[in-house]
């Protein structure tokens, strides 16, 4: 080894393999700097360094080793994730803990200021799909109100054939199913029930939930982990933005119906996936609802359909509303824009609630997708099936609209007659705005910006943004003045109508601190194939009329 | 699936509508209950008067079943993985549904469906029996024959009647006919089978308020507030009044709606160890002092969730305890009783009523209206100021729809029979009947020498298996006796400990009990079952019981009733 050079003074007694290893390794070290330019002043001020004093290398070595460990090793979660204990003697700890005060358990403190939100809340004597109904609400008594608050679209439900087949059900099968659907709770009639779901709607199976508003939340996360993405319109409902919440993946906002801004999220989110090269493909989802239950309208699904095709992703669509209303034959959004289900939405949830009347939600895709929903749905695994009478009765008004869909045309009619009396008129268009589609059995009311802005101080930025604020401070309390003021002058649109003319519509409920997009207060006025082309009409008059009178005043 | 009329040469692919059996009334009334056979058989259950139970004692196996449990799992699964190997390299077009395929993710992947798809898969004949009919004292199954290992089934069009210890279903409500069944049926005729939409836009009828009424009062509590989904019960209520400057304080064995409810808040969680009093006081007294992580500000709210009955253990939590502890460091107590309310206590109050516990020591009392009220939803029931604020911040009311008026019904008349309302002495003899049988049942299982776990009282009785392989000899043998039984293994429960859970109800008679007795005993020799070590039960000259099934039945029956047969 003529030309390896001595490290290491001979003096100190090192083993002598350590200082042949780093022999060499100096000299490989001095072969490759001495190839990088400027490589030869490092090479002598190591040597320098070295020659003045040998520890110094060591040390400095070591250092160099300790940062690449440091650098490597994560970032240890200390336990508890609560890092700074403090030393604190048991009489300290004593103290901290009798001096602890929790805040009540829900919130007092604006209970008062929104009583009005509980008295204002109408208790049906009776049902509440009924067309004229008797209702108790702020301590009175209103006897055959006309019923423009029912969700049961379709009005089929109530009717002697389907009430007949849910009587012979109770007698036969009892009320509850007593059990969840892994474990015998699954009976013939919610097997049958999920065979004509999928027939009706044209996909290879369908799988039966409990309830509608927690149907999407459980769906989602199902088939969602770290690392997937979501791109959601931004107007979606609170359950649908619980989905996105327990997904756990990384979900992004386009603005609402706008092909153009989902496009170029879309694209971008391809090209940076396509970059960081990774070993799986992440599963992609287009989140969107059928007919938007905040403000009524429908997103262009032909469009959705080709760029989740070209970008490859799933589309799923919250059908809530819209299965049972639109289309020709009820069958949704799917045959609204002439589609095939099977080929165009990966995952619609629907609801037996609404137009179908019943109670329960339901799930519609492909036959693997169905399956994975049985073992990992939450929402399916843990909870028990539904009363088989619902199951049964949804099975005969779906068998009712296979043989005769004159009530789903009766409906677009009505839905059709109230879009046009409301839109076409020009005094009411300087108070109030319309957000719903003409074929939506929903009319979504609220007031205009400039009218909002004169009567209460505020606009939907302002409110939004007071709304995140408050969110990202964890306030307890969730109470903005001048939204609750808007609420109590539609609420009190609601009671007057209700006095002068017996008509019940009611305030788009919804819970501000629950919220995490920006929404709008709003009047819905439901429309159902139970009524009289007349009384809609009457009842318009008399909504606009009392409508033009408060925001006037 | 296909069309409605492809068929197998063993039958239809779809599972067919039967048509009720014509039956005469009273047969089919004693499917459904079946009529007490001796006074003998009836057990008033005491309340403890606010004294702690003592926690059970479970029972473990010999060593060498752990080591048989895991070495069957390390076959099964080195099996599983040399199928997926195979299956992926030659048999692509079946594995499908685990494969990316032209750019599009596979719905899941094939680590995460690995367990459903190679070892659940292999018994799934055992999970979602459908059946038809009233699940009461007698479940008609419908029979099907599996094909391709359990790939799809057929069904011949044929049924069984099967003893049922599989449903929900504790005080026998489940049924065609009776009080229940007539007050349901009258709801139809007046209020129809949907309300129209939210509770707070249209939803509540005189119906909904009686109803909260009426549990409230049941539960000693001032306000209650009902919902249509036991599970959407738990997931849509922790959101309503905590937020990620609360913390909630979790038992480890806590129901999945908890956990997807509190994560849904936005609350920090942290768990302690199942019914483990010291490790829980230790650590509220630990983040009373320590608050929020990073800004170790104090945390707004303390939340302790437990379970009233823990539905895969059948142990209780030790409610006086936790009261204590609660009120010591003033937290909230929130009781998930989806279990135990109606089937505990000696009025069926749950709980509460078992331990002597005055209700209102408990914030939330929460519920399943499914279980013992043959109906179907939950309820949360609460003081009448916090109830009022919730009715406003919950989302269920606000968005989702409300109960539909024939379960309302059921509810009303399954909870006025057992407060003794209407038709006095059937809920009393409901409630005793239960006693009994979940005591005779655990008595007759620990004497034959299985391992069983949980409280005396409880009507979920769990039998340990513990290799995975026994749970579909054990089901398959069971439906074989006609005997409808649900098996649980991992993840519902730890690794090595599957299960059958039996789930006793009033409308069993004691032969039925002896029946399933006799069967379980067989049953027990040939799958090497009867393993205690004596550990959890009352000893006798030092070995494990292994008695002898007639003399279980014979002597049982008197000695259930008595405490001191049972180690606690």
């Amino acid at each position: 080894m003529p030309h390896i050079p001595e490290v290491l003074p001979k003096s100190i007694p090192i083993p002598g393999f350590i200082v042949t290893t780093f022999s060499y390794i100096w000299y490989y070290l001095n072969l490759v700097l001495l190839q990088i330019p400027g490589g030869d002043f490092l090479i002598h001020y190591v040597r320098k360094s070295h020659q003045d004093d040998p520890y110094r290398t060591f040390v400095e070595i070591v250092l160099i080793l300790y940062g690449i460990y440091y650098y490597l090793s994560k970032p240890q979660q200390k336990k508890g994730l609560q890092s700074n204990r403090p030393n604190l003697s048991s009489q300290e700890v004593d103290d901290l803990i009798e001096d602890w005060q929790p805040e009540p358990i829900v919130d007092p403190s604006v209970m008062e200021l929104q009583r009005w939100r509980l008295d204002s809340i109408p208790v049906i004597d009776g049902t509440g799909v009924n067309k004229r109904v008797t209702i108790f609400q702020n301590g009175r008594r209103h006897e055959n109100v006309l019923n423009l608050s029912s969700n049961n679209f379709l009005h089929l439900s109530q009717t002697p054939r389907v009430l007949n087949v849910a009587k012979s059900v109770i007698q036969n099968y009892g009320v509850g199913a007593c059990g969840p659907a892994g474990f015998y709770g699954n009976q013939d009639v919610h097997y049958n029930l999920e065979y004509r779901l999928a027939d009706f709607f044209g996909t290879e199976s369908a799988v039966l939930y409990g309830q509608d508003f927690c149907t999407s939340a459980s769906v989602i996360p199902a088939f969602t982990k770290r690392g997937d993405l979501l791109v959601a319109d931004e107007k979606v409902s609170l359950g649908v933005q619980n989905a996105l919440q327990l997904s756990r993946s990384t979900v992004y906002y386009y603005e609402h119906n706008n092909m153009e801004s989902l496009e170029a999220i879309l694209s971008e989110l391809v090209e940076s996936e396509k970059k960081e090269n990774l070993p799986a493909i992440s599963r992609k989802f287009i989140v969107t609802e059928g007919i938007f239950q905040n403000t009524g309208d429908i997103p262009p699904l032909p469009q959705l359909v080709e760029l989740k095709n070209r970008y490859k992703f799933r589309l799923f669509v919250d059908e809530t509303l819209s299965l049972g209303v639109l289309g020709k034959t009820g069958r949704g959004l799917t045959e609204y824009y002439g589609l095939a289900r099977e080929d165009s939405i990966d995952i619609t949830v629907g609801s037996m609630a609404h137009a179908f009347g019943s109670s329960g939600a339901f799930v519609l895709g492909d036959a693997v997708m169905s399956h994975h929903q049985r073992i990992g749905s939450y929402a399916y695994c843990f909870s028990a099936s539904l009363p088989p009478y619902t199951a049964r009765c949804v099975d005969e008004v779906l068998r009712i609209l296979g043989e005769d869909h004159s009530s789903v045309n009766q409906l677009q009619k009505f839905s059709k007659l109230l879009y046009n009396e409301f839109s076409g008129d020009s005094t009411l268009s300087k108070y109030v705005e319309i957000t719903s589609c003409p074929f939506s059995p929903i009319l979504h009311l609220r007031l205009t910006p400039e009218l909002r802005y004169r009567k209460f101080g505020y606009s939907a930025e302002d409110l939004f943004c007071e709304m995140m604020h408050q969110q990202k401070r964890v306030t307890t309390t969730r109470y903005i003045e001048p939204y609750e003021q808007e609420e109590r002058f539609l609420q009190e649109i609601v009671n007057r109508l209700l006095l002068e003319s017996g008509i019940l519509i009611t305030r788009n409920t919804i819970v501000i601190r629950q919220e995490s997009l920006p929404f709008l207060p709003s009047l819905k006025i439901c429309v159902n194939s139970g009524l009289q082309e007349n009384e809609i009409l009457e009842s318009c008059r008399s909504i606009k009329k009392v409508l033009i009178k408060s925001c006037s005043e | 699936m296909g069309d409605a009329e492809v068929k197998d040469s063993t039958g239809s692919i779809r599972v067919p509508l039967f048509v009720p059996e014509n039956l005469p009334a009273d047969v089919k009334k004693e499917n459904e209950y079946g009529t007490l056979t001796s006074k003998e058989h009836l057990h008033q259950t005491k309340s403890l008067n606010g004294k702690p139970m003592e926690p059970p004692i479970m029972d473990t196996p010999p060593y060498y079943i752990s080591l048989i449990t895991y070495l069957n799992y390390l076959i099964v699964i080195i099996f599983g993985h040399l199928h997926d190997f195979l299956g992926m390299t030659f048999q692509k077009d079946s594995h499908q549904d685990v494969m990316e395929r032209d750019g599009w993710a596979p719905w899941y992947s094939k680590f995460e469906s690995f367990f459903s798809r190679r070892m659940k898969k292999k018994i799934d004949d055992c999970f979602s029996r459908p059946t038809t009919g009233v699940p009461g004292r007698f479940i008609r199954c419908i029979d099907r024959i599996s094909h391709e290992e359990n790939g799809y089934f057929t069904y011949p069009g044929t049924t069984s009647m099967c003893l049922n210890l599989s449903s929900y279903n504790y005080l026998g409500f489940a049924q065609s006919e009776g009080q229940c069944t007539a007050s349901a049926l009258q709801s139809v005729d007046k209020y129809g089978i949907h309300s129209g939409g939210p509770r707070t836009q249209i939803g509540t009828t005189d119906l909904h308020l009686e109803a909260e009424k009426l549990i409230a009062s049941f539960l000693g509590k001032e306000d209650a507030v009902i919902f249509s989904m036991g599970y959407g019960t738990n997931a849509n209520f922790f959101n309503s009044f905590l937020d990620s400057k609360c913390l909630v304080i979790s038992d480890e064995l806590n129901h999945a709606s908890i956990r997807t409810g509190v994560r849904l808040s936005g609350a920090a969680v942290r768990t302690f160890a199942h019914n483990d009093m010291v490790g829980l006081e230790k650590l509220i007294r630990e983040q009373i002092v320590l608050g929020q992580p990073k800004t170790n500000r104090p945390w707004k709210k303390i939340l302790i969730c437990v379970e009233g009955l823990y539905s895969m253990e059948g142990t209780l939590c030790s409610l006086p305890e936790v009261v204590e502890l609660k009120k010591k460091y003033k937290c909230y107590l929130f009781v998930d009783e989806a279990h135990s309310v109606g089937a505990m206590g000696p009025t069926g109050r749950g709980v509460c009523d078992l331990f002597g516990v005055d209700p209102k020591d408990v914030d939330f009392l929460m519920g399943t209206l499914t279980k013992s009220f043959g109906a179907a939803g939950g309820y949360i029931a609460s003081n009448k100021w916090v109830i009022d604020r919730l009715r406003l911040d919950l989302t269920t009311s606000n968005y989702a729809e409300p109960t539909p008026a024939p379960v309302l019904a059921q509810i009303i008349a399954s909870l006025r029979i057992i407060k003794g309302d209407l038709v006095p002495g059937e809920g009393k003899e409901r409630l005793q009947r239960i006693a009994f049988n979940s005591r005779y049942l655990r008595l007759g299982l620990q004497r034959l020498g299985f391992i069983v776990y949980g409280a005396p009282d409880s009507p979920v009785i769990p039998l340990l298996l513990y290799c995975p392989t026994k749970m579909p000899a054990f089901s398959r043998m069971m439906l074989q006796r006609k005997i409808a039984v649900v098996v649980v293994a991992y993840p519902a429960t730890p690794l090595i400990e599957s299960r059958v859970r039996f789930c006793v109800s009033s409308s069993l008679t004691k032969d039925d009990l002896d029946y399933l007795l006799r069967h379980v005993s067989e049953i027990g020799d040939m799958l090497f079952l009867k393993a205690s070590s004596g550990a959890a039960s009352v000893p006798q000259d030092g070995r494990p019981p292994r008695w002898d099934v007639e003399d279980v039945i014979a002597r049982t029956a008197k000695d259930c009733k008595d405490d001191d047969f049972f180690l606690t």
